[in-house]
C-alpha cells in the first residue's frame, strides 16, 4: 500500500503514540483488504456500548487516549448499553454503570460528539454526497451508502477508533464505484405493507444476498425515511449487507434501468410467503412479554409522535414494561411537545442515550422481549439469554395495551 | 493477514460466524444458537469458519476473550474477516498476544475437519493438517 510521506511519519510515531497505533491498524487492514492507499475522510461513527466492548474495549480507547489521540475529524458516538441519565429507573447495577462511565469519559477525552445515538444521520452527522466517511453501526452504514450518496464501509470496532484519530480510511471494498454496482435483483410484490413487512423485507435480503449489492424494486412510492432506516437495519443485521440500491430512491438509482446498466441481474421475489417465513424465524415464542421494545435503531421524533397517538387514552397492563427508544434529540422534542407524557401517561418509558439491543436485559429482570425490531430480534436471540417475540406494531399495542 | 504461529485441534464451522453474542468471553464456548459449534470450546484451538457476519464489534469481543485468556490459538477463515484481524492486532499492541489469523484459499476448510490437528503460520498462510 502506498503511504504519504506525512502518513509514514504517523505510522513511525512521530505525531505521538495514538496516531501510530492507528497507523498499524489502517495499513494493516489496508493490506488484508488488498487497499491501494489510505483516503482521507470527513466524519466518522465510534461504537461505545460496554456490553459489546467489554473491559478490553475500555482498556483499547484509554490507551488511545492516554497516547496522546484526538479525533481528527467531526466523529459522533454510538448509544452506550445504559440510560446514562435514568439508569437507576431501569434497574441497573452501579458497578455495571460504573464501567460505561469510564468508557463514556474516555470518549470525552478523545473529543466524540456525545450524541449517543445509531441514528447519527438522523440527528448530527450530516456529511455531503460523495464523500468519503468512516462509520460503525451497520445501520447507519447502509443509509449513508443507501440515501445520502456517501461512501463508508461497515467499519469494524477498533477499526472506528483509529480512522477517527488518522482521519483516514483504507480505500477498498464499498468507496470503490466498481463494488458499489447491484448484482442482485430483489423484486417485490405489490401489497400493502405493514411496519413489520419493512424489517422482514430487510432481513430477507440480507440473508440471501450475502456479499452480494443488492437491489430492491417495487418498493411503495409514498415509502418514508424511517421505513428504510428499519428495513436497512434488518438487512445488516441478517448479513453483511452494506448499501442497498432502493429502485426510486437512492441517487443514481432512480429506474431499473439505471441500477443494471444493461446487465442482467439475477431477480429474487418476496413474497408474503417469504415475509411469513422470516416472522416464523424471529418469533420464538408465544410466551407473555416482560418487555415491549421499540426503536431499534432509534425511534425519530416523528415516529415517537405516531406511537403516541396510537396509544393515548390506553394504558399498559400490569407486569409488562414498554421501552421506547430514541436519540436525545428524540427524547428533548418529545418532551417538550408533550408526547412524552402521553407516552408515559399510558405506561411507555422514553430512553435515551441507549438501545435495547444492547442493553443487558437480563440484568435488567427480563425474560421474554416482544419487538418489531429484526436487528433486536436477531442480534438478542443470537445470546440465547432471553426469548424474542417479532410482531407489527398494532398487533403489539393491542395485546399489551388495556 | 496477523503474523505467527500456533498449532491444536481444529474445529471447523461450516456458516458463517461471529464473536459478538456469539462466544461468551468468560468462557471461551460458542453460544450463537445459529451456529453448528454451539457449545464447543474455542480456548486454544484453531478455529476456522467460511466468513463472519453480524455486529461490527466481533473485534471488541474477540479482543476480550483474549484479554480473559480464552481465545482460540489461531483463526482461519474462508474470506477476509475483519473483526477478528482487528482484534488480533489490538491483542498483540494492548495484551503483547500473538493469535495469527489466516485468510486460506477458496475451498481450504472443507479438507479440514474439527478434531484434526492443525499448525498455521500467519506470515506464509500455511495450514499443515497431521
Amino acid at each position: 500500500m502506498q503511504l504519504s510521506s506525512n502518513e509514514e511519519r504517523m505510522l513511525k510515531g512521530e505525531a505521538g503514540e495514538a496516531k501510530q497505533l492507528s497507523m498499524e491498524v489502517l495499513t494493516k487492514v489496508g493490506e488484508a483488504a488488498g487497499a491501494d492507499r489510505l483516503v482521507p475522510i470527513k466524519s466518522a461513527h465510534v461504537l461505545a456500548h460496554y456490553s459489546s466492548l467489554h473491559e478490553a474495549g475500555i482498556e483499547v480507547l484509554e490507551k488511545f487516549a492516554n497516547g496522546g489521540g484526538k479525533f481528527a475529524v467531526p466523529t459522533t458516538v454510538d448509544p452506550a448499553s445504559i440510560d446514562l441519565v435514568n439508569w437507576r429507573l431501569f434497574g441497573i447495577q452501579e458497578e455495571y454503570a460504573r464501567k460505561q462511565f469510564r468508557l463514556c469519559n474516555a470518549y470525552a477525552r478523545l473529543g466524540g460528539i456525545l450524541c449517543w445515538t445509531c441514528v447519527q444521520y438522523q440527528v448530527c452527522n450530516f456529511p455531503k454526497a460523495g464523500e468519503d466517511v468512516a462509520w460503525a453501526e451497520s445501520n447507519s452504514v447502509v443509509f449513508a451508502n443507501s440515501l445520502m450518496g456517501c461512501r463508508t464501509n461497515k467499519i469494524t470496532s477498533g477499526l472506528d477508533i483509529a480512522c477517527a484519530i488518522a482521519g483516514l480510511t483504507p480505500r477498498f471494498g464499498m468507496l470503490l464505484d466498481e463494488n458499489r454496482q447491484a448484482s442482485v435483483l430483489f423484486s417485490l410484490a405489490p401489497d400493502a405493507l405493514t411496519d413489520l413487512d419493512y424489517r422482514s423485507v430487510g432481513f430477507f435480503i440480507g440473508k440471501i444476498a450475502g456479499s452480494r449489492v443488492p437491489a430492491l424494486s417495487g418498493l411503495p412510492a409514498g415509502t418514508t425515511s424511517d421505513e428504510l432506516k428499519h428495513l436497512g437495519s434488518a438487512a445488516a443485521a441478517s448479513g453483511p449487507v452494506t448499501m442497498i440500491h432502493y429502485v426510486g430512491f437512492t441517487p443514481g438509482s432512480g429506474s431499473l434501468q439505471a441500477v443494471s446498466e444493461g446487465r442482467k441481474l439475477e431477480t429474487i421475489e418476496i413474497d408474503r410467503k417469504a415475509l411469513d417465513e422470516v416472522e416464523g424465524e424471529l418469533n420464538q415464542t408465544e410466551e407473555r412479554p416482560d418487555l415491549v421494545a421499540l426503536g431499534v435503531p432509534h425511534l425519530s421524533p416523528s415516529e415517537l409522535g405516531e406511537l403516541a397517538r396510537l396509544i393515548r387514552g390506553r394504558s399498559l397492563k400490569r407486569g409488562i414494561r414498554m421501552f421506547a427508544y430514541t436519540s436525545s434529540l428524540g427524547y428533548e422534542m418529545a418532551s417538550m411537545s408533550g408526547i412524552r407524557s402521553d407516552l408515559e401517561r399510558a405506561g411507555a418509558l422514553v430512553s435515551h442515550t441507549t438501545d435495547g439491543e444492547i442493553s443487558p436485559l437480563k440484568q435488567m429482570g427480563f425474560n421474554v422481549v416482544l419487538t418489531n425490531s429484526a436487528k433486536m430480534a436477531e442480534l438478542v436471540s443470537t445470546e440465547g439469554e432471553v426469548e424474542l417475540r417479532y410482531r407489527p406494531l398494532r398487533g403489539i399495542l393491542d395485546e399489551v395495551m388495556e | 493477514m496477523v503474523e505467527g504461529r500456533a498449532d491444536g485441534e481444529a474445529v471447523v464451522s461450516a456458516k458463517a460466524f461471529t464473536f459478538a453474542h456469539g462466544v461468551d468471553p468468560a468462557s471461551g464456548r460458542v453460544t450463537d444458537i445459529h451456529s453448528d459449534l454451539r457449545g464447543a470450546d474455542l480456548k486454544g484451538k484453531i478455529l476456522f469458519y467460511p466468513y463472519g457476519k453480524g455486529s461490527t464489534t466481533a473485534s471488541a469481543w474477540f479482543l476480550e476473550t483474549v484479554r480473559l485468556g480464552n481465545a482460540p490459538a489461531g483463526v482461519v477463515t474462508g474470506s477476509p474477516d475483519l473483526s477478528v484481524l482487528i482484534g488480533s492486532l489490538l491483542a498483540k499492541s494492548v495484551y503483547s498476544k500473538s493469535i495469527p489469523i489466516l485468510c486460506n484459499l477458496p475451498g481450504e476448510p472443507s479438507t479440514v475437519k474439527t478434531g484434526d490437528r492443525v499448525a498455521v503460520d500467519g506470515s506464509t498462510g500455511e495450514v499443515v493438517v497431521g
